[in-house]
C-alpha cells in the first residue's frame, strides 16, 4: 500500500497546527478539535499495531489510562511538573503495555484480539478497584492544566501543544512505517511464519512494537486528562478502544492518510450528537458492521484500491493500443 | 572425509497418541543433496519442522555444521545459514515481488549480497520482469521460484525443500529439476519428494522414512530397488 506523499505530509502538518488558531474564536469548536487531535494520536499508535503489525490491541485505552491516572498522580500527590510527569507516565504505561502483551506474544488475529481483550477488562477493574490511585467510579475532577514558565498552559496554548505532539506522532509513525523495522512490521503481518523462516526476529518486533504503540497511547492519555480536567475508570475503557479501532479501519489501516480521514469525520460526531447519546452509539455500532464487511480497507484503501484498478486499466489499455500498432 | 553439515540422532516425537518420529538418526554432507521419501503420514514434514525450529523434539539431538541446533528459533537458524521452504507455497503475496525479496535481504544485510549477486539470481530464476508484481498473482511455478529466491538471499549453506515441484506441470517439474540440478553449485540442499524423478535425477543420497521410521539410507539406484520400500512405498519398480 501507498503512503501519503511527503509533500501532502507536509500541508497536512503545517495545516494542523493552524487550525486551533483558526478554530480559538469558537470554545466548542475548539474543544472539539482538542479531543480530535487526541483521538488522532492514539489512532495513529493503534495504525502502527492494527495497519503494520497487524494486530488489534483491545487493551490500547487501558495502557492510555495508566499514563492518564499516573500523570495525575505524579502531579497532584508529588508535586512534579506536568512536563517531567507525562514522560515518566508514559513510559511506565509502555512497560505495563510490553508486560501486558508479554502473554499474547505468540498469539495473532482473532486469538490476540481475545487475549487484550480480556486484558482491557482487568485493567477497566483495576481502575474502579484502586480508588487511592484513581478515586474508583467517581474519577478524578478538577485536573490542573499543565505547567508553563510559571502559569498554566490552557485554552490555544493547550491546543497548539496538543496538535504538536499528534502532528509529531504522524510524521515519526510515517517515519518508522518506512525504516525497516516498519518493512519488518509488514512482513509480520503478511505471515510471521514466512517471516521468521527468512530471519526477522518476530517477537523481538512485537515487543518494539507494543512498547511504541504503548507510548502513544501514553501520551494521548497524558494529555487527555489535562485536557478533559476530569477521568473516570469509563475515559479508557473497552468502547473507547473500539473507537480509535474504528477511526483506523474506516480510514483505512496500513496507511497514513486513512487514520487521518477517519478521526476527521468520526470523532467529531459524539460531541456534535451529544443531544442523542443512544443514537450515537448505534451509529457506531452500524459503523463497525458497514466497515467490516463492505470496506475491508476503509475509505482511503478503497479509494486506492480503486486508482490502482484505473491505473492498471489505463496502462493495458495503452499495450493493446502499442500492439496494434 | 567430507565435513558434516547436519547430524541428527534419535529423534523423535508425538503427538497425542501418535508416533510422528521413531528414533531417527541422519546425517547430510557439505556439498551434498540429501532425498527424503515415504508414504503420506510418515514424518517426512515432521523431521523437517524439528530440524528447521518449527516444533520441538521430544528427545533427540540436532546439529548443524557443528552447532547444537536443539532449541533454536527459525530467525536463528536463518542466520547460522539453514533455512527451509514450505509444502503449501508460502510469499507475502500481497506485497510486490521486490518487497518480498527485500523482506529476506533485512537480515543479512551485514552479510553482504550485493545488487549485481541479486540482479544474477534474480535473472537466473527469471523473475526479473516479474518485480512489480504481486506475489499472489504469480504463477505457482513463480511463486516456488520467488521461495527459492528469498531462501537464497540469505545465503543459506543448506535448504531444506519440502516436495519443490508439488502441484507443477509436467514441463514445469522438468524446469524444476534443472534449476535445483544448478542450485548445487550453491548450496547444499535437503529435498522432500514424492515425485521420483526428481530424487533419481538430483539425489545423492536418499532417507527413506516409513511410519516415523528409518529404513533405509543409500545411494537412488538401490533405494529404488530396495523390496521394503518398493512393498510399502514405491508399489512399482521406479529405478
Amino acid at each position: 500500500m501507498k503512503l501519503a506523499s511527503d509533500r501532502a505530509l507536509w500541508i497536512f502538518a503545517a495545516a494542523a497546527l493552524a487550525l486551533p488558531i483558526i478554530a480559538d474564536g469558537n470554545k466548542f469548536l475548539a474543544f472539539v478539535l482538542g479531543m480530535t487531535y487526541i483521538s488522532l494520536l492514539w489512532a495513529t499508535g493503534m495504525n502502527l499495531m492494527y495497519g503494520f503489525v497487524g494486530l488489534m490491541p483491545l487493551m490500547f485505552a487501558g495502557v492510555a489510562g495508566i499514563a492518564g491516572y499516573a500523570v495525575v498522580h505524579l502531579t497532584r500527590e508529588f508535586g512534579w511538573s506536568f512536563w517531567l510527569a507525562m514522560p515518566v507516565a508514559t513510559v511506565m504505561a509502555a512497560l505495563a503495555g510490553v508486560a501486558l502483551g508479554l502473554p499474547s506474544l505468540r498469539l495473532k488475529g482473532f486469538y490476540f484480539t481475545l487475549c487484550s481483550l480480556v486484558i482491557q477488562t482487568v485493567l477497566t477493574l483495576a481502575f474502579i478497584f484502586f480508588p487511592t490511585y484513581t478515586n474508583g467510579d467517581t474519577g478524578i475532577n478538577q485536573i490542573a492544566p499543565p505547567d508553563w514558565f510559571g502559569g498554566q498552559l490552557k485554552g490555544l496554548g493547550l491546543e497548539l501543544m496538543i496538535a504538536l505532539f499528534t502532528v509529531v506522532g504522524i510524521l515519526l509513525c510515517a517515519w518508522i512505517v518506512r525504516s525497516p523495522l516498519g518493512q519488518r512490521f509488514v512482513a509480520i503481518r503478511e505471515d510471521d511464519i514466512l517471516a521468521e523462516a527468512i530471519g526477522i526476529r518476530v517477537v523481538r518486533c512485537k515487543i518494539i512494537a507494543f512498547f511504541i504503540v504503548s507510548l502513544y497511547a501514553g501520551v494521548g492519555g497524558c494529555f487527555y486528562s489535562v485536557y478533559i480536567g476530569f477521568v473516570s475508570p469509563r475515559a479508557f475503557d473497552v468502547l473507547v478502544s473500539m473507537n480509535i479501532w474504528l477511526f483506523v479501519a474506516f480510514g483505512g489501516r496500513g496507511t497514513i492518510a486513512g487514520p487521518i480521514i477517519g478521526t476527521a469525520i468520526l470523532a467529531p460526531i459524539p460531541f456534535l450528537l451529544q443531544e442523542l447519546q443512544a443514537f450515537k452509539d448505534i451509529l457506531s455500532g452500524v459503523l463497525i458492521i458497514v466497515v467490516t464487511l463492505l470496506m475491508p480497507g476503509g475509505i482511503y484503501g478503497a479509494w486506492l484500491a480503486r486508482r490502482r484498478r484505473t491505473q492498471k486499466a489505463m496502462t493495458d489499455s495503452a499495450r493493446v493500443q502499442e500492439s496494434r500498432v | 572425509m567430507s565435513v558434516r553439515l547436519l547430524e541428527v540422532s534419535g529423534l523423535s516425537k508425538r503427538f497425542g497418541g501418535v508416533v510422528a518420529l521413531k528414533n531417527v538418526d541422519g546425517h547430510s554432507v557439505a556439498g551434498e543433496t540429501l532425498g527424503m521419501i515415504g508414504p503420506n503420514g510418515s514424518g517426512k514434514t515432521t523431521f523437517v519442522n524439528m530440524v528447521s525450529g518449527h516444533i520441538r523434539p521430544d528427545s533427540g539431538t540436532l546439529g548443524f555444521a557443528g552447532i547444537d541446533i536443539a532449541g533454536s528459533t527459525p530467525h536463528q537458524l536463518a542466520e547460522i545459514g539453514l533455512c527451509r521452504t514450505y509444502q503449501a507455497v508460502r510469499v507475502f503475496s500481497a506485497l510486490p515481488v521486490r518487497q518480498n525479496i527485500d523482506n529476506a535481504r533485512l537480515l543479512l544485510s551485514h552479510r553482504g549480497l550485493d545488487s549485481a549477486e541479486l540482479g544474477e539470481l534474480t535473472e537466473w530464476l527469471r523473475l526479473d520482469t516479474r518485480l512489480d508484481v504481486d506475489a499472489g498473482s504469480l504463477t505457482l511455478f513463480e511463486q516456488r521460484r520467488l521461495e527459492l529466491l528469498m531462501r537464497l538471499v540469505l545465503k543459506p549453506r543448506l535448504i531444506m525443500l519440502d516436495e519443490p515441484v508439488g502441484g507443477l506441470a509436467v514441463t514445469e517439474v522438468t524446469e524444476m529439476i534443472q534449476l535445483l540440478k544448478e542450485l548445487r553449485a550453491r548450496c547444499s540442499i535437503f529435498v522432500i519428494e514424492h515425485t521420483m524423478r526428481v530424487i533419481r535425477e538430483l539425489a545423492d543420497r536418499v532417507m527413506v522414512l516409513i511410519a516415523g521410521e528409518k529404513v533405509a539410507d543409500g545411494p537412488p539406484a538401490d533405494i529404488l530397488r530396495n523390496k521394503r520400500v518398493i512393498d510399502e512405498y514405491l508399489g512399482t519398480r521406479h529405478a
